[in-house]
């Protein structure tokens, strides 16, 4: 109706002026477009599952989602279970095998995953009926069995293992502990222990009391109509035990009095997370909603944003800075900011982030601000529109929500009504720059000193310390000091002497070793030569391919990396040619530019650390003298990363000790090679080198 | 439990074979012989604005190769009323985003709104048909952008030559002989006046579709597109006669060399039939079964099973005139290419000589069907398709019907297409090598 009468002003203004269109001027837009939503038909089965249908005739295909909404579950100390039980859903039935199972969603062309609180299914609409009976079964009569369960349960320990060294899951962790404490749904977190309490047993119980139709609902979006939908679901839905799942009330997360900055140590961080978070009270129905979003936008929301802008193109500290602001029918969500930045700019990007908040609490955003921020987000909410997975959302959100029904069909005129003092208002009530935590992970020893130093207001923050798993700790001190007869050259010394004496490694001309990994299943091999005159020669390959491979020939070199071949630059080739030496310490012994660094745990080990070159440091025992670790950092796309290798396992060879276990990672990833074998003045020629 | 499973899918064939896609669609001329398709589909607030010009490489000056693809960077160069370097500014200010593509047969250029820029979106392409401003500040600006794409895509890309060592092999007289972005030796000694002749040429209402596709209300829409389009001059009459291949009946051998690559690989490559012509529906099938994905027949058998092949892969290309069915494979270690080829063969000699499984011939049309409606997901797709089925297949009603080509396609004619097209005597085998570089 709406549409005919816009419609029929449009003519009628032709007609009006009766001129061609001027075309030296650019047409401007017409009145924000009304949303045609389909609106969602719905009925319930009598063990309590809504369904909502959306019937789009325009493609034959469908798509099944069934969400189930419960309230949040505290998981405890066997915190895991939920994950482990999504993951064991959806592997076959009682009454089909996983094989016959999968194969047949793949002869269908379809696509079906389990969560441990829903299902996904998509599918041309000439199987939605097999599929609705593959999803319902697998949902109603899942197979869980000890042998799934242990590979599952294997899977998200070495996932859980990696996620320890990553400082965003460490800063993610933390920063949820914090906010939310450790005993609240949201707070809690998953460790091996946890992991290790859970049984097979409590995955079923799990899915007993959880994975039940009381607070579900199936959305059905696609070319169906409301009356086969009915009868199928009857058909397949209704043996699902009626269930209503336990509930419990939490205590309610409350903001710091004052801001204050939480500091977690990750000594192996070559950048520092920073995020600054308070708790906030926001859900989709409230009035000022689409206010705090923009507020939050504006902030923080995307590459025109302000903390965008100051952070990354003014500062350039970061690769990015984002804000985020959450919202929750349940109970209590957060607001934070947050970036990653170079250790050293720390304190710096503290600061600056601190002032953005308080900037946009304390002064209107201006219009052209809000008028872009206004057109980024109209075009994003619209363009999705396009995806039915998004419709489904917008149906779901409407449900469970309880937002009038027309919210999102009237969300760009709200939008386009949004003005500065309602941003104002809401970046204020929302965004607490004086009742924030300001949590920072990264690498203690460089950065906690200036931390202690940061302003706010006038006023320095105080700095409280937490372990990876969010507990108080003492304030560590880096100052350990390097007793006073340690020098460069009594670390070097001692190395020398540990591994087999100057005169032994002074005899070595060549040294050829050959190493393998395991990765994803595949074999990689190492194949490194090297000679007592700067010549080097390094290959990677994958399953009989060369992925990797570096060539130094006294003052040439090149290097080949996925079939591309390219000369070094003269910097990359001297930092090569300085580790082509069989026994780079020989050298190093004299090198004025070389310093201690500290001291340092690597593992369990107290280790002295050397810079030895523009971006690398090695790690020698206190005890033994072996060398433990190498660092290097890089800088790719603008993110420093770490490459490390860890040596052990040192066994003899020729008279001299080499480690035979290096474990190389670079970022997430890490690979463990195994030394087959080494040859020292034997099994290195020339034409190694070309 | 496989025979249950057969049983209930085809039963649902059954059931459900009456459901189909209905893309509705209007189209008609105006005065000047733009041809006009409306596609209404109120679903979500969005617009696509695209004008298909149905010029590509092939209707290039043999002298002159690269300016189909220099006039789709060209033509966002400005017009008389849009400054130069606005048109990008103009397209994401009001929430939009746009490109363009070209091929050896069309140019498309499209925009996506909100859709109350609807009249913005007909003002720029109006503007771009009507009097897009061609001059050597811009040719010379282009000219630089083209060759530094070149440059990323083509002379510093792993693999990134073998497209124009394929079809240089497989065609010695048409046009396709030659690559889409052209020899930058053309595009250099091209002057001013033969940009501003092939845009006259070309780029004419008479040789052009617009489609509008997404939230409108019709009558407003047909006014407008009158308004902006009605006035632009009609171009002289195009006429294409391009000289007729003939047929291959020995094998070819070529080889290729690429500094960028360390692992050689094998290219097999088949010339295929123009895409009005049923036989080209018929080998995009063969191609999917053969080896589109992890569970097809090359890919489980080369990478999977035999670990001969690192990688495998096929390339159909359906074209207006002529096809190109490419399939390529990268050894595992020591592994020949006289073993992928043989192996490869094996698998395209069995097509040749039996049927392929009822449960695979099921498979491959579920395959199909799930690629065909998906790939009418979105609003923008179904534009390009519509402007696609009615300029290059000369049916715009196949954006509902093709399902209907693929489903009518036997297992019978996939073994006879396979013996029409795909007979060793028929093929390329392209040894695409490593360039060997002497260590510096």
């Amino acid at each position: 109706m709406k549409n005919t009468y816009i419609l029929l002003l449009t003519l009628f203004s032709f007609i009006a002026v009766q001129a061609q269109v001027d075309r030296t001027v650019m047409p401007k837009p017409g009145p924000a477009p009304e949303i045609n939503l389909g609106v969602p038909q719905s009925f319930n089965l009598n063990n309590g599952l809504k369904v909502l249908v959306v019937e789009n005739h325009k493609l034959p295909r469908v798509s099944m989602q069934l969400s189930i909404d419960n309230p949040p579950i505290l998981e405890g100390d066997k915190a895991g279970v939920a994950s482990l039980t999504g993951s064991l859903l959806g592997l076959g039935s009682k009454n089909i095998t996983k094989e016959a199972f999968n194969e047949e969603i793949d002869f269908l062309g379809a696509r079906l995953y389990f969560s441990a609180q829903g299902a996904y299914a998509q599918s041309l609409s000439k199987y939605f009926s097999r599929m609705m009976e593959l999803m319902a079964d697998a949902a109603i009569y899942p197979n869980f069995t000890q042998e799934e369960f242990d590979k599952e349960k294997e899977k998200l320990i070495t996932g859980l293992k990696t996620e320890e060294k990553v400082v965003s899951s460490i800063s993610s962790r933390v920063q949820r502990a914090l906010a939310y404490g450790k005993n609240h749904p949201y707070g809690e977190f998953t460790t091996e222990e946890t992991v290790n309490n859970v049984t097979l047993s409590d995955v079923e119980e799990f899915y007993r009391d959880y994975f039940v139709p009381a607070n579900a609902y199936l959305i059905v979006i696609g070319d169906v109509n409301l009356e086969e939908v009915k009868s199928l679901t009857e058909k397949y839905f209704t043996s699902w035990t009626k269930a209503v799942p336990p509930s419990f009330s939490y205590s309610q997360p409350k903001n710091v009095p004052n801001t204050q900055i939480n500091f977690v140590d990750m000594p192996n961080a070559v950048q520092s997370e920073i995020t600054v978070q308070n708790i906030v009270n926001l859900k989709m129905k409230d009035d000022d909603y689409i206010a705090a979003l923009l507020a939050n936008e504006i902030l923080g929301g995307g590459a025109d944003s302000r903390l965008y802008s100051n952070l990354r193109e003014d500062k350039g500290y970061t690769y990015g800075a984002y804000s985020s602001i959450g919202n929750d029918k349940y109970g209590p969500s957060r607001f934070s900011a947050s970036a990653e930045v170079r250790n050293m700019v720390t304190d710096s990007s503290v600061v600056e982030i601190l002032k953005e908040l308080n900037a946009i609490v304390t002064k209107p955003v201006t219009d052209e601000e809000l008028k872009n921020t206004k057109a980024v987000y109209a075009g994003s909410f619209i363009m999705a529109l396009e995806n039915p997975e998004t419709i489904a959302r917008y149906a779901l959100n409407t449900e469970k929500e309880n937002l009038p029904k027309d919210f999102y069909k009237t969300f760009l005129e709200k939008l386009d009504k949004v003005n500065k003092a309602d941003v104002e208002a809401a970046a204020k009530k929302y965004f607490n720059v004086d009742n924030a935590r300001v949590i920072v992970v990264g690498k203690g020893s460089d950065i906690l000193s200036n931390l202690q130093n940061v302003e706010f207001k006038g006023k320095k923050l105080p700095v409280l310390a937490y372990s990876k798993t969010a507990d108080r700790v003492e304030t560590p001190d880096y100052n350990a000091a390097v007793p006073t007869d340690v020098s460069v050259k009594s670390i070097l010394e001692k190395y020398i002497k540990a591994i087999g004496g100057k005169d032994k490694l002074e005899s070595v001309n060549t040294l050829a070793m050959m190493a393998s990994a395991e990765m994803q299943g595949m074999k990689l091999d190492l194949n490194l030569k090297k000679t007592s005159s700067n010549q080097l020669m390094q290959d990677v390959q994958m399953m009989g391919n060369s992925v990797s491979k570096q060539v130094v020939n006294g003052d040439k070199g090149y290097m080949v990396m996925q079939g591309q071949r390219k000369d070094l630059e003269e910097k990359e080739l001297q930092a090569i040619k300085k580790e082509s030496a069989p026994f780079f310490e020989l050298q190093l012994i004299n090198d004025a530019s070389v310093v201690i660094e500290g001291m340092e745990m690597v593992g369990d080990k107290n280790a002295y650390k050397l810079k030895v070159g523009e971006d690398k440091s090695a790690f020698y025992d206190a005890e033994t003298g072996l060398k433990l670790q190498e660092v290097t950092i890089t800088e790719m796309q603008g993110q420093q990363i770490a490459s490390t290798s860890n040596f052990e396992d040192y066994k003899e060879v020729s008279g001299i000790l080499f480690p035979f276990k290096i474990l190389q990672t670079v970022g997430p990833q890490s690979f463990e090679f195994v030394v087959s074998e080494i040859k020292v003045n034997d099994g290195v020629s020339p034409t190694d080198f070309e | 439990m496989k025979m249950k499973l057969l049983l209930v899918s085809a039963l649902s064939v059954i059931g459900f074979a009456g459901l189909a896609q209905e893309v509705a669609y209007e189209e008609y001329n105006l005065e000047n012989d733009l041809h006009v398709i409306l596609h209404q589909d109120n679903t979500a607030p969005i617009i696509s604005i695209s004008v298909f010009y149905h010029v590509g490489s092939k209707d290039e000056d043999p002298q002159r190769t690269g300016f189909a693809h220099f006039f789709e960077h060209l033509l966002f160069e400005g017009t008389e009323n849009i400054e130069r370097g606005e048109w990008d500014k103009i397209v994401s200010a009001n929430g939009g985003s746009g490109n363009a593509t070209t091929n050896e047969d069309r140019t498309y250029y499209y925009e996506v709104f909100p859709s109350n820029n609807l009249e913005l979106g007909l003002w720029l392409e109006s503007e771009r048909m009507l009097h897009p401003v061609i001059n050597q500040k811009g040719v010379d600006t282009q000219n630089e952008v083209v060759k530094e794409e070149k440059r990323l895509r083509v002379d510093n890309s792993p693999y990134g030559k073998f497209i124009e060592n394929i079809k240089k092999n497989l065609f010695q007289s048409h046009p396709y002989k030659e690559t889409v972005i052209g020899k930058m030796a053309d595009l250099d000694a091209a002057t001013l006046d033969e940009f501003i002749a092939f845009q006259k040429k070309f780029y004419a209402p008479n040789n052009a579709v617009l489609v509008i596709a997404g939230d409108f209300e019709k009558e407003n829409a047909k006014k407008l597109i009158s308004d902006y389009f009605k006035d632009i001059p009609k171009g002289a009459e195009i006429t294409r006669t391009f000289p007729k291949e003939t047929p291959i009946t020995s094998e070819i051998n070529a080889k290729a060399y690429d500094s960028n690559i360390q692992i050689p690989a094998t290219m097999i490559a088949y010339r295929t039939p123009g895409l009005k012509n049923r036989d080209s529906q018929v080998l995009e099938m063969i191609s999917t079964y053969l080896s589109d994905g992890p569970s097809s027949k090359l890919y489980k058998k080369m990478v999977d099973e035999e670990k001969q092949a690192l990688q495998i892969g096929a390339i159909p290309v359906t074209l207006e005139d002529y096809g190109m069915y490419i399939v390529f494979a990268l050894p595992v270690g020591e592994t020949s290419l006289n073993t992928l080829n043989s192996s490869i063969e094996t698998e395209v000699e069995k097509l040749r000589n039996e049927l392929i499984s009822e449960n695979d011939y099921q498979k491959l049309q579920n395959k199909f069907e799930n690629q065909f409606v998906n790939s009418n997901a979105s609003i923008e797709g179904i534009a390009e398709s519509l402007a696609e089925y009615y300029a290059l297949y000369g049916d715009t009603s196949l954006i509902n019907k093709e399902i209907e080509v693929y489903r009518s396609i036997t297992r019978e004619e996939i073994k006879e297409v396979a013996n029409k097209y795909l007979k060793p005597n028929q093929r390329l085998v392209l040894e695409y090598l490593p360039e060997q570089n002497t260590a510096n």
